[in-house]
């Protein structure tokens, strides 16, 4: 598929289309696992965390923290992966973009409605993990875990690029999903993995989750600094390769 | 006063060091159905990406709709249909739904659905999962999606391989009537009885390489040396018999004695044109 280097308007209503139609399929089967498999997660760690130290609240926080890191792994790297493969396997894709969609408006349309099932996912996984907000609270929260969806989304669109089909986007995005996910998680155990969650988007949001739920500044400068940066940077690793190689390798 | 939308101009292409397509020509005119016939890996497949900017070509110039096929875009592809065999349907969505998909992708209002799954024989099915679909009634719905916008040219690949007779001439129907409407059909097939009932020209490709074009009754008759008659008489009996001054006396004999039942002219098909061009069989 030949690619477009000139950046071309986005038409509103192609827009809405595909988002309707990649929104809808979010709630299949082979994706909403994801998601459910997070909330679920959540619960069971704040069930046992509650259970080791009796309810104190700073585990609820790690619990909402854990299935926030899930959640943002699996259903923004893996659903966006696995939903352009799926696209590549049954010839949608194609068929799509020789039926007037763009390249932006594709990437779009497959990023938002993952980006909104994941930030939704994010506001259940409070609740579930019982931790109440001030809204200032609530606005760092939803702002960082936002970013982080974002930058989790375009790494699934980069890593969907070579996925021929959702067994390989599953094959593709396991080690992608174990670092972004396992490193944050065990940097209590080793100083290197805290030095590496530092500029991973998962560890800051991680260490967010902490900050927020005592009442500190969500990030710092070095944190905003590697969100933008991770943000800039996937975008434009996004675009280099999709020059390259189109959305199908 | 047909308007010219295609228009190919000494088109090769090169996969590494094969060359796949060698100076193609070709123009496609509004209410025309062009065909090119040949057999597998002929560079049917080939010509169609180049024509629909999904591949460029590696010399030559193509105009589709007075755009150049390096730069076709999405412009292009709000006038054009196109059905290949890596044309996909939304198999967990309904008739209805992918219809209605494309449709708001491409601005057609969606009171338009219905007549156009009537019109393709769907409307019993339109609520049905794409996936339950039988492959006949999967390529209609490929086949109603690329015409739901009305396109000026529409592209297809094979459009009734692997499908039964009845789906095959359904199609058929459904693409006399649009050349009827004005709409311009760039065909591929191998199938030679297709491409004469169903085109108003046909391109015979062989090896990347037009070897024949024109209509098929000049293609037939150009080819038409050897004149040749099939009688059947009442007794049975068949007689194949070159045209000669005998012949003419027999078959003149048999007409006053009332003894013919069948009385044929032989002249070539496609199928034994391309034969005779290239040695090669279509099929």
């Amino acid at each position: 598929m030949k690619k477009t280097l000139t950046v071309r308007p986005v038409r509103i209503r192609k827009l809405l289309a595909i988002i309707d139609v990649k929104g809808r399929a979010l709630f299949s089967k082979n994706f909403i696992i994801m998601p459910v498999f997070s909330l679920g997660f959540t619960f069971l760690m704040q069930l046992l965390y509650a259970r080791i130290s009796g309810g104190m609240a700073a585990m609820n926080a790690y619990a909402l923290a854990m299935g926030m890191l899930m959640n943002i792994s699996m259903t923004g790297i893996y659903c966006t992966a696995a939903s352009l493969a799926e696209e590549k396997e049954k010839h949608t894709l194609r068929t799509l973009m020789t039926s007037s969609v763009n390249g932006l408006e594709f990437f779009l349309g497959s990023l938002i409605p993952v980006v909104l099932m994941s930030e939704a996912v994010n506001v259940l996984c409070v609740f579930i993990a019982r931790i109440s907000m001030t809204p200032a609270q609530w606005a760092a929260y939803l702002g960082v875990t936002f970013a982080v969806s974002v930058i989790a989304a375009v790494v699934g669109m980069i890593l969907g690029i070579f996925a021929k089909n959702q067994i390989s986007a599953s094959t593709i995005t396991t080690p992608a999903i174990l670092v972004f996910m396992m490193i944050p998680m065990f940097t209590g155990f080793s100083d290197t993995l805290k030095t590496i969650g530092m500029f991973l988007f998962t560890g800051i949001a991680f260490d967010a989750v902490a900050n927020i739920h005592n009442g500190l500044p969500a990030l710092d400068a070095q944190g905003i600094l590697v969100l933008a940066a991770e943000l800039v940077l996937s975008a434009v690793l996004f675009l280099v390769l999709y020059r390259r190689n189109g959305f199908e390798r | 006063m047909s308007e010219v939308y295609i228009h190919a101009s000494h088109i090769s292409k090169k996969y590494d060091r094969d060359l796949v397509l060698k100076d193609l020509n070709a123009d496609l005119h509004s209410g025309e159905i062009l065909g090119f016939l040949g057999p597998s890996g002929a560079g049917k497949t080939t010509t169609i990406k180049i024509l629909t900017g999904q591949l460029l070509p590696t010399s030559g110039e193509a105009e589709v709709l007075g755009i150049d096929c390096r730069d076709i875009d999405e412009r292009i592809y709000e006038q054009i249909g196109i059905v290949t065999d890596e044309s996909g349907v939304y198999e967990r969505m309904s008739v209805y739904d992918n219809l209605k998909y494309f449709a708001r992708i491409l601005g057609v209002p969606l009171t338009q659905l219905d007549p156009l799954l009537k019109r393709i024989g769907l409307y019993e099915h339109r609520k049905k999962p794409a996936a339950k679909l039988s492959k006949g009634e999967t390529q209609r719905l490929i086949l109603a999606r690329a015409i739901l916008h009305r396109p000026k040219v529409l592209f297809l690949d094979e459009p009734t391989s692997g499908l039964d007779p009845s789906t095959a001439l359904e199609i058929h129907r459904m693409l006399r009537e649009l050349r009827e409407e004005g709409m311009a059909v760039f065909l591929t097939t191998h199938n030679m009885e297709e491409a004469t009932k169903l085109c108003d020209r046909v391109a015979l490709l062989n090896e990347g390489v037009i070897v024949e074009h024109g209509t098929p009754e000049e293609i037939c008759l150009k080819y038409n040396t050897v004149k040749k008659y099939r009688v059947q008489l009442r007794d049975g009996t068949k007689h194949f018999l070159l045209q000669s001054d005998e012949t003419a006396r027999r078959i003149s004999a048999w007409l006053l004695e009332n003894q013919i039942e069948t009385l044929h002219t032989c002249e070539p098909t496609l199928e034994t044109v391309f034969l005779e061009v290239t040695g090669r069989e279509l099929q």
